[in-house]
């Protein structure tokens, strides 16, 4: 009996390093996305390449979609480019941009030079529709079904591994 | 001593010109009420910076810090009250944003770890002091 009671403490020790390392690993910095299954937002906010038209929610209009936020201050979104890129050429699905806290003419130029994925960019100077996304950072890329409905969100860069565990399931049916 | 009384009046001081410059940073944001005002920095304090994660909106320089602090100017100075711009900024993101999440399923471990992990330290000693005194 005595025995047994010896070994709670590294029982309840083992156990409690099993728990943190449970919730505490592998999830990174990613915060919960509360827009998932809600409605994508409204917004009213200029397109990238012309300030004077302007861009709302209606604009999105070819669902199934991915909207990414994307900025050329934004180191990892370089490194996702190619891919959104792949996915411009070989996919069906259209992907919308939302350039974040940016500069127009350096993000007209970086997509004049290494190719534009999007069917158009809405800019996003002061964040207001960054706010109602929840988004705390770029890239981000949410998924919007046929209904309008954000389905998927995912924090950081968006590669073949992310594309396969996260988003091809929604255009399978 | 002397010396050394200088250098810790010289650090003293140094800390006190740091909240300067907090202050005057906050000056950026003007209310037309005093009740306002108060609002928004105790929200400021209550808010969690999204991107940094370890400190509140008014701690932050961070580009997504100065936009929810105006996007929280702007809710103050159109009257909502401390309970309407929480849930506000908790429906886009989430309850990580404030430092004092409701009690919910999820949140649980976060609200009652504490006390179960003194309950067993409790039941630890206890139970050795027990054994001990056999």
């Amino acid at each position: 009996m005595k025995k047994t009671l010896d070994l709670i403490p590294l029982i309840i020790f083992l156990a409690l390093i099993l728990v943190l390392f449970t919730f505490l690993s592998g999830r990174e910095d990613q915060l919960e996305s509360v827009l998932v299954d809600k409605s994508f937002p409204e917004f009213s906010l200029t397109s990238l390449s012309d300030e004077s038209s302007f861009k709302s929610k209606k604009d999105i209009s070819e669902l199934p979609a991915l909207v990414n936020v994307w900025a050329t201050w934004c180191i990892a979104c370089r490194v996702e480019h190619p891919f959104l890129m792949k996915l411009k050429e070989n996919s069906t699905i259209k992907i919308y941009g939302l350039n974040y806290k940016d500069d127009r003419i350096k993000a007209l130029d970086l997509l004049e030079r290494d190719g534009n994925p999007f069917e158009f960019s809405i800019y996003d100077f002061e964040g207001r529709l960054a706010i109602d996304l929840g988004v705390y950072g770029a890239p981000e890329t949410f998924f919007i079904d046929k209904e309008g409905i954000v389905r998927e969100r995912h924090v950081g860069v968006v590669d073949e591994k992310v594309w396969q565990e996260k988003f091809a399931q929604y255009l399978d049916d | 001593m002397t010396k050394s009384l200088n250098i810790f009046l010289l650090l003293i001081s140094l800390s006190l010109h740091g909240n300067d410059y907090s202050q005057a940073d906050f000056d950026l944001y003007p209310f037309d009420t005093q009740e306002k005002e108060d609002l928004f920095y105790s929200l400021l304090n209550e808010l969690r910076c999204p991107k940094c994660q370890s400190s509140n909106l008014a701690g932050s320089n961070s580009p997504i810090s100065n936009d929810l602090k105006r996007e929280v100017f702007k809710l103050v100075e159109s009257g909502k009250t401390a309970e309407e711009v929480k849930t506000y900024l908790v429906q886009r993101y989430g309850n990580f944003i404030i430092y004092n999440p409701p009690i919910e399923p999820q949140t649980y471990v976060l609200w009652f770890g504490p006390f179960l992990l003194f309950c067993i330290a409790f039941l630890g000693v206890f139970l050795l002091r027990r054994n001990l005194s056999k």
